[in-house]
């Protein structure tokens, strides 16, 4: 019988040395099912130690911060870790990787497994010295004895797996961590530097083949007609075959199937289907209409309508944001291999569960008969959190033999057929009383449903509450509040990027609560502290966010960052706050200057308050690359004219670069509370405290992103 | 289809491939040099950027026919294990994310200090204004390129 406290068994084979397999979902309840470890810890023989990493490494840095809880715990010599990127299958159903929550989820169950083993390998030594367990202790790769006696975790390791596993193994105070809270490398650091490591692109399999695919410029049309002699013709190509997604090319190297698929799309005529004449500019009538019109409910505090009617003053705001591109830097890829009764899958995946199981059916193999390698990514974001690419190999590979065959989209594909953030119209307004007091605030959203789209058109029930993150949970005591979501649909196929719409939400609530200091003659920090009031706790649902942890990353970065100095003419600072799904506390403040017209972004403050800090060199690090994230999509857009987007690739899509790449200063509020996840929350506050610094510099409102040069000048 | 001879990373190599084979597709689909990153095939993000003859030049934009008797370094050669000062600076200061774009950085970072020794912030912006990072890693790229500067005194 199992049941959840039995999270943890010793799995390995005799001679194999310790091996403990631990169930990572921590929120299971208690249940009858056969044990399915989702983990595994190795302690071999020889010394070294495997962990398998049950998510998905794209640059956040999972395969360095999960190994570190372990060492923590079982106090490893962190040399001597090999790190490995679990195999989906029934032992590992949860390596869907998203949302900031690769720690939080985890935190507790690697930590339980590594100090069982701790406790286990005490147990083996005090066995063989004849002592009691309370006289040994463990450091760096070894348990130690009284009088000097050592024995290191490799000879242990067998006479440890007999130990019978702790239940409830005690588990370090933060006082006494070693690893945890210090600076350390990423795992793959050196591969990475000399070229070694392997994203999905990188894979090379005896016999490989590579194909690119034709598509359709408006997504979801189809060819009508084409010549398939010209791609034939060019050297190298060897078939052309038909997918449900276009026309696959295969050919002997990338090169020549590009090439042939060039060749073959001079013969080649599309019914570009119902997306044809779709456009960005024809939605956005679309969506100004429905911030008039009826929408779902997100949040709603008392009444927000008749509190507005009843208000001395009412200031009324549009924010506009546009669809986004994920802009991966390593493009869409997948390597798939039919043989016999499988079927393997190379790839880099943020759902390898999901991969496995779609590439099986795209196949008609089982699921059960279907392998998947996750690799490096080059980037995810959100956007391998699809299987379109993956599934889409699966089926090249098939009509073309079996492979294997690397499926490769060149930046235009990646560009034109991603999952694109959709754009959306913000209507804010805020009443006002008799002392400029906000007596109320109305945040309607107006959009495609990403959520829509992901779950294959159908509706679902959260589709408001989903749509709204950032705008429903406002964090300030306001008598009435309502938030609503209007949906307007859109045929372009649509996906999960980086903090997804708590960018937008965030961006026009953040602003638009600097309209209202101004107009209302407060300091934006006076009045959001005012706002945030003498309550601890303020409650969304199930969740609730702590304010004093907001409050105090607010008034470390606007002290930090000298708030309220005098600033030279042209030049200003920009606040903006948020509590990241009630479970990430960041505050930003922006220096920028505006002269004759030119935006420089000078440095970006931010106190950040995440809990117990795991790796502060991978914190720090998603803090940098959250906020570059975060002040590119206030230059990118992608545009929609004819169901085709109008933006192809890096040029006309203009990421931030090393050059414009403000300082960054970074402040840690330390905490004792669980690590929450930091890859998502710096993202969110980058724009707004950007905008309002430009505000606070020009005069000048900016409601609008992508910033156009004009309205600075 | 003509053979050309090329020399990467200290080797001779002859390759079978038509002339205007773009040098980023001969290094990763003939000559199974992976290091060098496609990210665009059009010359703006510098994924692919190697060392012709001592100058970091994007590969994507580089034909074979006229690199035919040059000498190309890719992130591979940059070193036998790793111990470039450039390598060893981009490990000390932690640079990389998700690490796809970092062979391309590196190269560029290489070739900027093996011309100036120590570069000014202007000279870094300079050298890297044509690479993309899509992680953010910039400002720890700064910080390396001056370590190894530092370093190389």
């Amino acid at each position: 019988m199992t049941n959840r406290r039995d999270f943890l068994r010793v799995t390995g084979a005799v001679g194999a040395g310790l091996v403990l397999g631990l169930h990572l979902d921590a929120k299971s309840k208690a249940g009858t099912a056969q044990f399915r470890p989702n983990a595994f810890l190795a302690l071999r023989p020889d010394g070294t130690v495997c962990i398998s990493v049950p998510k998905t490494e794209m640059g956040q840095g999972v395969r360095t911060s999960l190994p570190l809880i372990v060492a923590e715990e079982l106090d490893l010599d962190w040399s001597r870790i090999e790190v490995v990127t679990a195999l989906p299958g029934p032992e590992f159903k949860a390596m869907q990787t998203g949302g900031s929550t690769s720690v939080s989820s985890t935190w507790t169950p690697l930590r339980k497994a590594g100090a069982a083993a701790r406790e286990m390998l005490k147990a083996a030594a005090a066995a063989q010295w004849n002592i009691g367990v309370d006289q040994c202790r463990t450091e760096n790769g070894f348990v130690l004895g009284p009088r000097g006696r050592k024995l290191s975790y490799g000879h242990l390791a067998e006479a440890a797996a007999k130990q019978p596993v702790p239940k409830d193994p005690m588990l370090k105070q933060p006082a006494d961590y070693r690893l945890l809270g210090k600076r350390t490398p990423r795992f793959d650091g050196p591969a990475i530097v000399t070229g070694k490591a392997v994203f999905g692109l990188d894979v090379r399999r005896p016999g490989q083949r590579f194909a690119a695919v034709l598509r359709c410029p408006v997504p979801g049309g189809q060819p009508r007609a084409w010549d398939e002699t010209k791609g034939l013709a060019v050297q190298g190509v060897k078939a052309v075959v038909k997918v449900p997604t276009g026309l696959a090319v295969v050919a002997d190297s990338t090169w020549a199937a590009f090439k042939g698929r060039e060749a073959l799309a001079t013969s080649t005529t599309w019914d570009e289907g119902v997306g044809k004449d779709f456009s960005t500019l024809a939605l956005e009538a679309k969506m100004r209409a429905a911030l008039m019109g009826p929408a779902d409910e997100a949040r709603r505090v008392g009444d927000a309508e008749k509190a507005l009617a009843a208000a001395t003053n009412v200031l009324e705001a549009e924010y506009a944001f546009p669809y986004q591109a994920h802009a991966t830097v390593e493009p869409m890829n997948a390597t798939v291999h039919i043989q016999g009764e499988g079927v393997e899958t190379w790839t880099g995946s943020q759902s390898p569960n999901e991969v496995q199981e779609r590439t099986a059916a795209a196949v008609g193999l089982k699921t059960e008969q279907s392998k998947v390698n996750v690799t490096l990514l080059g980037g995810g974001f959100g956007r391998r959190l699809g299987t379109d690419f993956s599934t889409e190999a699966a089926l090249v590979a098939k009509a073309a033999g079996g492979g294997p065959i690397q499926v490769v989209w060149d930046r235009e594909d990646d560009f034109c057929h991603d999952l694109h953030h959709p754009a959306t119209l913000h209507r804010m307004r805020a009443g006002l009383d008799g002392s400029g007091a906000i007596s109320a605030w109305a945040h309607r959203i107006a959009g495609p449903s990403i959520l829509r789209s992901w779950m294959g058109g159908q509706k679902s029930p959260d589709q408001a509450s989903a749509e709204a993150g950032g705008a429903l949970d406002i964090p300030y005591a306001i008598p009435a509040i309502t938030v609503d979501f209007a949906e307007v649909e859109a045929p372009t196929p649509l996906g999960w990027l980086r903090a997804v719409e708590i960018v937008p939400n965030v961006f026009a609530r953040e602003c638009f609560l600097d309209e209202v200091a101004h107009a209302t003659g407060k300091d934006p920090l006076q009045l959001r502290l005012d706002l945030l009031g003498d309550q601890d706790i303020v409650k969304f649902g199930q969740d609730e966010a702590d304010l004093r942890r907001l409050k105090k990353v607010l008034q470390v970065a606007t002290g930090k960052a000298g708030w309220g100095r005098k600033l030279t003419a042209g030049r200003g600072l920009g606040l903006a706050c948020h509590a990241y799904d009630c479970r990430t506390y960041v505050a930003q403040v922006a220096e920028v200057s505006v002269v004759k017209g030119r935006l420089r972004i000078h440095k970006v403050t931010c106190a950040v308050d995440c809990g117990i800090v795991v790796n502060p060199w991978g914190l720090e690090a998603q803090v940098e690359g959250g906020i570059a994230f975060g002040l590119s999509a206030l230059f990118t857009q992608i545009t929609w004219e004819q169901g085709r987007t109008v933006q192809t690739g890096f040029q006309d899509f203009p990421i931030l670069r090393l050059p414009d790449m403000p300082a960054v200063e970074i402040h840690v509020v330390l905490s004792r509370e669980a690590p929450s996840g930091m890859g998502e929350p710096p993202v969110p506050l980058a724009i707004p405290a950007v905008l309002n610094a430009i505000f606070a510099a020009t005069g000048k409102r900016i409601r609008r992103v992508p910033l156009d040069g004009e309205s600075l000048t | 289809m003509p053979t050309y001879q090329l020399t990467v990373n200290g080797r001779l190599r002859h390759v079978d491939a038509e002339p205007d084979t773009p040098l980023l597709w001969i290094l990763r689909d003939t000559l199974g040099l992976t290091g060098t990153k496609f990210g665009c095939g059009q010359g703006v993000c510098g994924s692919c950027t190697i060392h012709l003859d001592g100058q970091a030049v994007k590969s994507c934009q580089t034909r074979l026919k006229d690199v035919a008797e040059h000498t190309i370094i890719t992130v591979e050669g940059l070193s036998k294990d790793g111990s470039h000062p450039i390598q060893k600076a981009w490990l000390a200061e932690d640079v990389a994310q998700c690490g796809y774009c970092q062979p391309g950085m590196i190269m560029t970072a290489a070739a900027l200090l093996k011309h100036k020794a120590h570069p000014t912030d202007g000279d870094i912006d300079g050298a890297f204004a044509g690479h993309i990072c899509r992680c953010g890693t910039y400002p720890r790229i700064r910080k390396a390129v001056k370590r190894a500067a530092g370093g190389a005194k």
